[in-house]
């Protein structure tokens, strides 16, 4: 799933245009000009929701180190467990208008035709035949920051087993979930029709992902953009997991660098001892209970000349696109995994904040 | 099979073992059509007349089948099977891992002159003694390489012909580069020391798909680099003047040629061996700038540094005259084909920081 790395938003005008085909697959259209905010009223109050916590849309300069917050208790375990050890894509959501949490039902009906039909175009299919397509929207409960969070969302695509029997399973073969943690420090007094949940994750053909944003698009006059991650705050990422306590098996902290500007394409990809790397993230990270810029670029600077120290390499010229540790792993494309439930709501929060981010 | 191929065969009272024409239709099959003359031209099994009556207009599966058809007239057995598939591996070499193994004498003992056949029959005979179910084939090409194909079969089962094992041994030196080996290793090395009149074999820490490279690396066909105490000046080599506009100047001017010169005598004028990856193991202790007041401990901070590109050595050439490393680069780097190796183990030395490439 290499993408170009810049934001892909869908073009809402296109979806109406006839011979788009319906499916606008996410990263075949680029923005050159961005989020087109002034098409509607309703949409150029995006702009207010967005208390000013950063400057010019620059990185905070500190961040609270989340406490491993246990799951509230209405948490599903088996759906959480679903949710670790997955790839997933990342979008920013802006918020949706007129979204009930009372319609789910109704919203799966017209969800599951919607996808139907549009999988149909340009096949010859008889009418009314459904290709055994399913769409399910549940709530993903305990997957809350604070209070005032929005309930999580999970959308499934299953596809209906052909085997005749009757408790024969359905395959799910697309997932998508939608959640906002911690948002509220970061959005201001929300409108009442508006519902904010800003973080969409997506696992599965690229094709139905597509499929499912535009309906949502459509429907609650949202806009969904790739959620893209900066070698800045992949470092955030690098230095905030591996300063996690964990109680399991630790994994390697590895840093995947790219080198730009040469004619033969190099990758460098450094793995460093979980305990060692702690061992300096502890030595370095001096504030309790959170983490400033310093700590982060004193924590690389280290990486970085140790590495030079043996190789007279600048990893500093070098682009930072993937890190992997024992919590999580990121890809500077957008794309993520989590390995644990019990920093789920930690990685998220920090998810979260990127994707409020990206909307201002 | 058409009915002339089942008479042909008739005739002869044989009839193809089906596995053997699958595999040759399989093998056939991968070949791509534009190469699909040339090698069955080489592989010298089908006759002239046989060779004109294919046609390679039409689709690959009916291409095999007629060829197994032909195959099926001249009464094919496991052994030509093989030596097709000898032919297509040897053009697409470079699709595959070798790994080098070097074999060495004891001490005192004289090398005697090489004999092929005597080499042939002592090989054959110590991996049957051991098993009884392999399949054996050899094939010598010009610069004295002498490819062995064998497919390993167990005490009951008949040899896997997909997954057959590759070694090329030049009888001239003491190395043989070995491919898709999965077990079994014991029994083939201990065949060719056998065969070959050596005492030991080990494996080196060098491995690439480049096969060609790698007996670069060995049998030093690269160019080397001297490593002299004065770099030459850059006047000495023929470079014409640049009609250039005198109001442009070029800073640092005398840099860029000093980064030019010390990357050319470190790495040599020619053109690098082909290798794809590196792997440094480093177990040095973490020493930041003096500032940094980081790790004091003296325990080594542990990391694996992995290095990959279609073209490594190229790539790392590269990097001091794009600024992202500086000139002379390390020589953990600059040492790989001249310590043949591209898995390191680095120690930290008592005294002054240096690479000492261990063994594993």
């Amino acid at each position: 799933m290499r993408r170009s790395g810049r934001p892909s938003p869908w073009r809402r005008q296109d979806m109406d245009t006839p011979d788009s085909g319906g499916m606008t697959p996410l990263g075949r259209k680029t923005a050159e000009t961005g989020i087109n905010f002034t098409s509607t009223t309703r949409f150029s109050r995006g702009l207010t929701f967005i208390r000013t916590h950063t400057l010019f849309g620059q990185s905070p300069t500190r961040r609270i180190i989340p406490q491993t917050s246990l799951l509230q208790e209405n948490a599903d375990p088996q759906k959480i467990a679903f949710l670790l050890r997955k790839q997933w894509t990342l979008y920013s959501v802006t918020p949706m208008y007129k979204f009930s949490y009372g319609n789910l039902k109704e919203y799966s009906r017209l969800l599951s035709a919607f996808v139907a039909a549009e999988k149909q175009k340009g096949l010859a299919v008889e009418v009314g035949n459904d290709l055994g397509i399913k769409v399910t929207l549940s709530t993903l409960s305990g997957l809350k920051g604070t209070d005032q969070d929005q309930v999580a969302i999970l959308v499934q695509i299953a596809s209906r087993s052909q085997l005749p029997f009757e408790n024969a399973e359905d395959k799910v073969v697309w997932s998508g979930w939608f959640c906002c943690i911690s948002g509220d420090d970061l959005l201001e007094s929300v409108p009442e029709d508006f519902t904010c949940l800003s973080l969409f994750l997506a696992n599965g053909a690229e094709s139905y992902t597509a499929i499912v944003g535009s309906w949502f698009q459509k429907t609650f006059d949202c806009y969904f953009s790739r959620l893209t991650i900066s070698p800045l705050n992949l470092a955030w990422m690098a230095a905030m997991w591996t300063g996690c306590k964990v109680d399991s098996h630790m994994a390697a902290t590895e840093l995947v660098f790219s080198v730009p500007c040469i004619p033969q394409s190099l990758d460098i990809s450094y793995a460093i001892h979980p305990e060692d790397a702690k061992a300096l993230w502890d030595t370095v990270q001096k504030t309790p209970g959170e983490v400033t810029q310093e700590e982060v670029n004193l924590f690389m600077d280290c990486l970085y000349s140790h590495f030079h120290r043996h190789f007279k390499i600048h990893l500093s010229a070098t682009r930072l696109v993937k890190v992997s540790t024992t919590i999580a792993s990121a890809h500077c494309d957008g794309n993520i995994k989590i390995l644990h439930s019990k920093h789920l709501i930690g990685v998220l929060t920090l998810l979260t904040e990127l994707a409020i981010s990206q909307i201002q | 099979m058409s009915a002339s191929g089942r008479r042909g065969a008739l005739d002869s009272g044989f009839t193809m073992d089906e596995t053997v024409a699958e595999y040759i239709r399989r093998t056939v099959l991968k070949i791509p059509r534009h190469e699909i003359m040339e090698m069955l031209t080489m592989w010298e099994f089908l006759s002239k007349t046989q060779l004109q009556t294919i046609n390679v207009h039409q689709i690959k599966e009916r291409i095999s089948q007629e060829v197994v058809e032909l195959c099926e007239e001249n009464s094919a057995s496991i052994k030509q099977a093989a030596i097709l598939d000898m032919i297509y591996n040897h053009t697409y070499r470079n699709k595959k891992v070798w790994t080098v193994y070097q074999m060495t004498k004891a001490a005192g003992e004289e090398t005697d002159s090489f004999n092929l056949a005597d080499f042939k029959y002592k090989f054959k005979r110590s991996l049957r003694s051991a098993l009884k179910n392999v399949t054996i084939n050899f094939r010598e090409y010009e610069d004295n390489a002498i490819w062995i194909r064998i497919a390993w079969g167990t005490q009951y089962t008949k040899p896997n012909q997909y997954k057959a094992t590759y070694v090329v041994y030049h009888s001239q030196t003491p190395y043989v580069f070995i491919s898709s080996l999965r077990s079994s290793l014991p029994l083939l090395c201990q065949a060719l020391v056998h065969a070959s009149n050596y005492h030991d074999i080990h494996e080196m820490e060098l491995r690439s798909r480049c096969i060609d490279s790698l007996k670069d690396i060995v049998f030093k066909r690269y160019s080397q680099t001297f490593q002299t105490y004065h770099p030459r000046p850059l006047q000495e080599r023929n470079v014409p003047p640049e009609k250039v506009d005198p109001r442009i100047i070029q800073e640092n001017k005398r840099e860029k040629e000093r980064i030019q010169s010390v990357n050319q005598e470190v790495f040599g004028e020619g053109l690098q061996p082909k290798i794809e990856f590196a792997q440094y193991k480093l177990e040095t202790i973490f020493k930041g700038e003096p500032e940094m007041d980081i790790l004091t401990e003296k325990e080594p901070f542990r990391c694996v540094v992995k290095f990959s590109s279609p073209h490594l050595l190229e790539a790392l050439k590269s990097l001091a005259p794009a600024g992202m490393a500086d000139a002379p680069i390390s020589p953990l780097l600059t040492c790989i084909p001249q310590k043949a190796r591209n898995y390191f183990k680095i120690k930290e030395r008592k005294g002054i920081l240096s690479a000492s490439c261990l063994g594993p």
